[in-house]
């Protein structure tokens, strides 16, 4: 019997059976549409297949199409090295004084676990040009306020929200990482007479290289996968100024024009972008657990 | 890394914690307030709840946190059942292929929410379930149960093998043996992987927001009633806000040890 010689499968199986109709199916259904001209007001039974007509549209035609993925590059190179600097300069800030820590740390990744869409309001309010409590602040400090949401600025404002959301996370993790550092040879270092940076660059940073890599890459997917904040903040206006993928997505399939086929060509682009990344996860995450 | 520490480095955190809660404090303190009041500045005003007494009885905000919690419990119990059965079959069991086949689960955990909506969108119309609770429950299992089987593989591997192998010789069959070893032994990270589950649910946007339209309409799709010809009703908002977060608050306080292990899969052991 199956079961008798494999009997792990008494146990995968379940969980792989439905993970294989929620998840596997749907992504295979997902290149289906994007190789027809299915429209959101047709019966499926009415589609026809175009070949990969979407795709040249979006590569040849849809100018916007190449302006998302800039804008989607974009906000997520510049997010995630500011957070990666920023979030380690505060995990050795943390590191460096140990009182109340579980304190301190359950306090600061607040703005992680919060509720992304209503936070997403909330700093509509903030940023407000007019009533926004951070031109008033700016304006009380003297410096000129802006419009934040504006076109020119409403990109950097998501990038600054993003810093402000995700910073601590990886203040989280790299912290973790800096728990874990052996202290023999930062003490054999101290003998030597090594200075706090020769330490942090030769001990310290070699031992925590696998938990940043990991850390990097689920924050690079994160951003690309991103939509709550954009949605609620600027539904990728004005005009198309902050349109990352899944806003560019969700204009061609659900806002003004109602081209499923197409959307689902551009979701493929994005999982495409995507699944290197998480390849690269895997092999970093296995090394991690062999080394464990 | 250990250095001398100067009475400068627990101010600077405090001020940079303080700036982190800010936005967050700022919402605490509009909830609270007087519409005139909003607009203004100052912290001293007079304070009132009802903005809160106008959630829950003009927009029904009692509603949208029964759906969610319908949702969000029912697809945590179905993950952590399935996830855990499969986790153990992963632990315990050496075959073929059996890394890929777990980091092939795993990959299914970051399929972005826009690129799975599309199809289930479709799927739904036809089977008639857009707008159902049931829907929900089912497009949550697709990112809780990899992240349950990942998360309670690493728990189970921890609990060491011989115990279990003492129990077999004991005469007990191999749920028995799970039963009576393990399960006390990974209780503590299963309560936390089923908040980690809990968390992602309910906080979920995206998909909620298109597969719903009216009467399984969960907390996180609340902002939109709050968008009205007038503008936004900003102390509505910053109450739904408070009273969505704040169970989250509470409930991350719980699993703070497993934190780093919940954000990375169980990759990392924290």
């Amino acid at each position: 019997m199956l079961f008798k010689q494999r009997e792990y499968l008494k146990y995968l199986l379940p969980a792989l059976i439905v993970l294989a109709l929620i998840n596997i199916f749907p992504t295979f259904f997902l290149y289906i549409i994007s190789l027809t001209n299915y429209d959101i007001s047709q019966r499926v039974e009415d589609l026809s297949f175009v070949g990969l007509e979407n795709y040249r549209y979006l590569f040849s035609i849809d100018k916007d199409f190449w302006k998302s993925i800039y804008i989607t590059l974009t906000y997520t190179f510049v997010s995630v090295t500011v957070e990666l600097v920023l979030g380690s300069a505060i995990a050795l800030l943390f590191d460096a004084n140990t009182r109340f820590r579980k304190l301190k740390l359950s306090l600061f990744i607040i703005p992680m676990i919060a509720t992304p869409s209503i936070i997403a309001l909330m700093w509509k309010l903030i940023l407000n040009a007019e009533y926004g409590v951070l031109n008033t602040f700016l304006r009380w400090m003297g410096c000129a306020g802006r419009n934040w949401l504006s076109t020119d600025f409403a990109l950097v404002s998501l990038i600054l929200i993003d810093i402000w959301q995700w910073t601590p996370y990886v203040t989280l993790m790299i912290y973790s990482g800096l728990q874990t550092v052996p202290q023999e040879p930062l003490e054999a270092a101290d003998v030597d007479g090594a200075s706090w940076f020769q330490k942090l660059v030769w001990i310290v940073l070699p031992h925590i290289s696998t938990i940043v890599s990991i850390t990097l890459l689920l924050k690079l997917i994160e951003n690309l996968k991103s939509f709550d904040i954009v949605y609620n903040l600027t539904q990728g206006g004005p005009g198309n100024a902050t349109e990352l993928l899944s806003l560019h997505v969700f204009r061609l399939g659900f806002k003004q024009t109602h081209w499923l086929g197409r959307a689902s060509a551009c979701a493929v682009i994005l999982l495409l972008i995507i699944i290197p990344i998480v390849s690269n996860l895997a092999k970093k995450i296995s090394y991690s657990r062999e080394s464990a | 890394m250990k250095r001398k520490t100067s009475p400068i480095i627990p101010v600077v955190t405090w001020i940079i914690i303080l700036a982190a809660l800010a936005p967050v404090l700022w919402m605490l303190l509009i909830s609270f307030k007087q519409r005139v009041d909003i607009i203004s500045f100052s912290v001293l005003f007079k304070p009132t709840l009802e903005n809160y007494k106008t959630v829950f009885q003009k927009y029904d905000f009692l509603r949208f946190i029964l759906n969610s919690t319908i949702v969000v419990v029912a697809t945590t119990a179905i993950s952590v059942f399935l996830g855990t059965l499969a986790a153990y079959g992963l632990a315990r069991f050496q075959f073929k292929k059996k890394e890929s086949l777990a980091f092939g689960i795993l990959s299914l955990r970051m399929l972005p929410p826009m690129a799975v909506v599309i199809p289930f969108f479709i799927m739904a119309r036809y089977t008639h379930l857009l707008d159902t609770q049931l829907l929900l429950i089912i497009v949550y299992l697709g990112f809780n149960i990899p992240f349950t089987i990942w998360m309670m593989r690493g728990f189970i591997e921890d609990v060491s093998l011989s115990i279990e192998e003492s129990a077999w010789l004991d005469g007990c069959t191999r749920l028995e043996g799970f039963c009576k070893v393990v399960f006390p032994s990974i209780f503590p990270g299963l309560a936390a992987t089923s908040i980690f589950c809990f968390i992602q649910s309910w906080n979920e946007f995206a998909l909620a927001f298109f597969l719903t339209s009216f009467n399984s309409r969960t907390v996180p799709t609340i902002v939109n009633s709050f968008i009205s010809v007038l503008g936004v009703l900003w102390g509505e908002m910053a109450a739904v806000g408070v009273v969505s977060i704040l169970p989250i608050v509470i409930f991350t306080m719980f699993v703070q040890k497993y934190l780093v292990k919940g954000l990375t899969m169980g990759a990392i052991k924290g």
